[in-house]
């Protein structure tokens, strides 16, 4: 039971840590606040930066307790820096919210009603799926072994080189290191912490998005019955192979996360853009979700780089400028570049080995 | 989608990739339909926001030949249908029903309850449930079945070993080492996953290279199988235990080879292979590969 209340905790613990690590990025004077957007963006970075400090210890084989005494006092620097600068934006976003929902009581209970129920079903099912063999094995093989992507997650045999394709998505290893931090296990940490997670972000996204959509008029009304809508049509849009299925039954996996919160936080920034709307650094937020997404899962490597262009290729047509493309191939770089590496090693042009040679 | 291929079907790929990932769900269909509408009485806003890029993913995300043209790239048969979570079906088709939701509220369509009646029999009607497939209530917080951790108890009691070994059928198989990583287990999902939809030739079950080959022949697919072999295959990969459903025909075979039954739960029987020799799993030691102070 402790477990679970830990794990429970550990839901709006995540939250603060990704908010604030957005905030650090995204705020500037004088430039348009957008709160949703530096959760998102800041969700983003934050696993950027987990993946910049620890590959160098995963590629030298070196413990993952010895990458957390780095990580953790860096983290918390970094964290502890954002809030004494943002701490004044904070208490009016808390204030405002506070504000929102005694003005809009209905509205607010309508929204937290339906995140409450898509938490509940995420949280307290039963799911068999074949990737969480991948994704929550390779947290309990790292939290056991010490050592990161060394060992067979399915078998717990020691591997004697990396797997590509799963070495630049080093969003498992976090959920190894949040686990190690709040002493609970796996199961818990991917099944009810991180799921309640990523169904609030993708929630929050879904809001921004409806009231851009429904901007002009009746807003508050019109995003919360889209929310209504956009929940029936999740649980009703079943196949094995659909988004919403994804979202609802294996939220915590990096796929998930690349189909429902990359895919359609990029789609909200090109909404505001192309809709002529205020929005700040929206190509850094791009390229910050593009690079993100690389390190949550490898199907970000081919999804990203194809959504950029069938979004933005037509968005120059329409603007009549070429304006953004400079800015639209730095985004697709990263994508392009990792499934370059990914051919050559699938070519066999080169190996990154477990041990020294 | 693992059993469709480019190579396989050519054109008849995508066809097939599309009528996967809609299933019996007509949304996709409601997606292009709602998109017509915008196009023909859309607002200026909404045509530019999803008119441009679908027109552009119907020239190629969604056009026959390019999934050839990704081919001559990079292997894509079993991930192309993740390029349809591109098209934003859970934006317009909800975006749409929320503005007729508001007109019917507002009273601004006449028929009110007609229409109501439709939407919701074509909601109810063009669609599944991510209820239907039996989606049920955890038996405990790890949301794994109870049966799984008393079986991991079990032989972690019976066994004098930190890191034993066994072999479980698929469902446990893909689930121990979620809760228990200290269970090594015989077979990778990779495996399993040939196992239970392909048949396994003479000459896989006879290779010394895979034992894990005559494993799956003979206690998942119940193909014929050398009892011998099949002892020396457990042999081969440490494999100390054996969890099958219990009233499996192999359960007798494998007592009569010498397997002894260690304890039976609600659903399974866990048989012990004692091995003249087994060398206990150790983590490698890296500790002489490190440079002292990092």
């Amino acid at each position: 039971m402790f477990d679970v209340i830990k794990g429970v905790l550990g839901i709006p613990l995540n939250l603060i840590i990704f908010y604030l690590f957005g905030a650090l990025v995204l705020r500037r004077k004088g430039k348009v606040v957008n709160e949703g957007l530096n959760l998102i963006v800041g969700f983003f970075t934050y696993y950027i930066l987990f993946f910049i400090v620890i590959f160098p210890f995963m590629i030298k084989y070196r413990p993952l307790s010895w990458f957390m005494t780095v990580w953790i006092p860096l983290c918390v620097i970094i964290l502890v820096i954002s809030a004494v600068i943002n701490r004044k934006n904070i208490a009016e976003l808390v204030s405002k919210g506070i504000l929102f929902a005694r003005e809009n009581k209905a509205v607010s209970i309508v929204i937290l009603a339906v995140i409450f129920i898509q938490i509940l079903i995420v949280t307290c099912t039963y799911n068999f799926t074949l990737d969480a063999a991948y994704y929550v094995a390779n947290v309990t093989t790292t939290i056991d072994t010490n050592m990161i992507n060394v060992y067979d997650p399915f078998t717990g045999a020691w591997l004697d080189h990396y797997e590509v394709r799963y070495l630049f998505a080093t969003y498992p290893i976090n959920d190894a290191v949040m686990c190690k931090i709040l002493a609970i296990p796996a199961l818990v940490q991917t099944k009810l912490t991180m799921s309640g997670v990523i169904i609030i972000i993708v929630n929050i996204l879904y809001i921004m998005i409806a009231r851009c959509l429904f901007r002009e008029k009746d807003t508050n009304r019109s995003t919360a019955i889209m929310l209504v809508m956009i929940f029936i049509v999740n649980i009703t849009f079943y196949t094995i192979f659909t988004s919403s299925l994804f979202l609802l039954t294996r939220t915590y996996e990096g796929k998930t996360i690349v189909g429902n919160l990359s895919i359609l936080a990029i789609f909200y920034i090109f909404m505001m853009m192309i809709s002529d709307e205020e929005i700040s650094f929206p190509w850094l937020s791009i390229f910050i979700i593009s690079v993100g997404s690389m390190t949550i899962s490898s199907s970000g490597n081919m999804l990203i780089p194809a959504e950029l262009s069938l979004l933005f290729v037509p968005y120059m047509f329409v603007k009549k400028t070429l304006k953004p493309l400079v800015k639209y191939i730095a985004c697709m770089i990263p994508g392009i570049a990792m499934l370059l590496v990914y051919v050559l090693y699938i070519e066999g042009y080169f190996v990154f080995y477990t041990y020294p040679r | 989608m693992q059993d469709v291929t480019v190579s396989a079907l050519k054109i008849a790929y995508l066809r097939e990739c599309l009528s996967r990932y809609n299933g019996s769900t007509g949304y996709l269909m409601l997606f292009f339909a709602m998109l017509l509408f915008i196009i023909v009485k859309g607002s200026e806003k909404e045509k530019k926001i999803f008119v441009p890029m679908s027109v552009l993913s119907v020239a190629t995300v969604y056009n026959p030949v390019f999934p050839h043209m990704i081919t001559l790239f990079t292997k894509i048969d079993s991930e192309y249908y993740r390029f349809f979570w591109i098209t934003p079906v859970v934006i317009l088709v909800p975006y749409i029903m929320t503005k007729l939701v508001i007109m019917l509220m507002d009273g601004k369509i006449k028929y009110r309850k007609t229409v109501i009646v439709l939407l919701v029999l074509a909601i109810l009607l063009s669609s599944g449930s991510v209820f239907n497939s039996g989606m049920r209530i955890a038996e405990n917080k790890y949301k794994i079945p109870d049966e799984l951790i008393e079986i991991s108890e079990i032989i972690h009691n019976d066994s004098d070993k930190e890191y034993p070994k066994a072999f479980l059928e698929f469902e446990y198989n893909m689930q121990m080492r979620q809760y228990d990583p200290k269970m090594l287990l015989t077979i990778d999902r990779e495996d399993y996953l040939y196992a239970v939809s392909k048949e396994y030739t003479t000459e896989m079950v006879d290779s010394d290279e895979k034992p894990q080959y005559r494993l799956l022949a003979g206690l998942v697919r119940y193909q014929k199988v050398n009892n011998e072999k099949l002892v020396e295959a457990l042999e081969m990969t440490d494999t100390e235990y054996v969890v099958l459903t219990t009233g499996s025909t192999m359960i007798p075979i494998l007592e009569d080879l010498g397997l002894e039954e260690v304890a039976t739960t609600k659903g399974h029987t866990i048989l012990k292979y004692n091995q003249k020799e087994i060398v206990p799993f150790e983590l490698v030691d890296y500790s002489g590969c490190y440079v002292e102070g990092l």
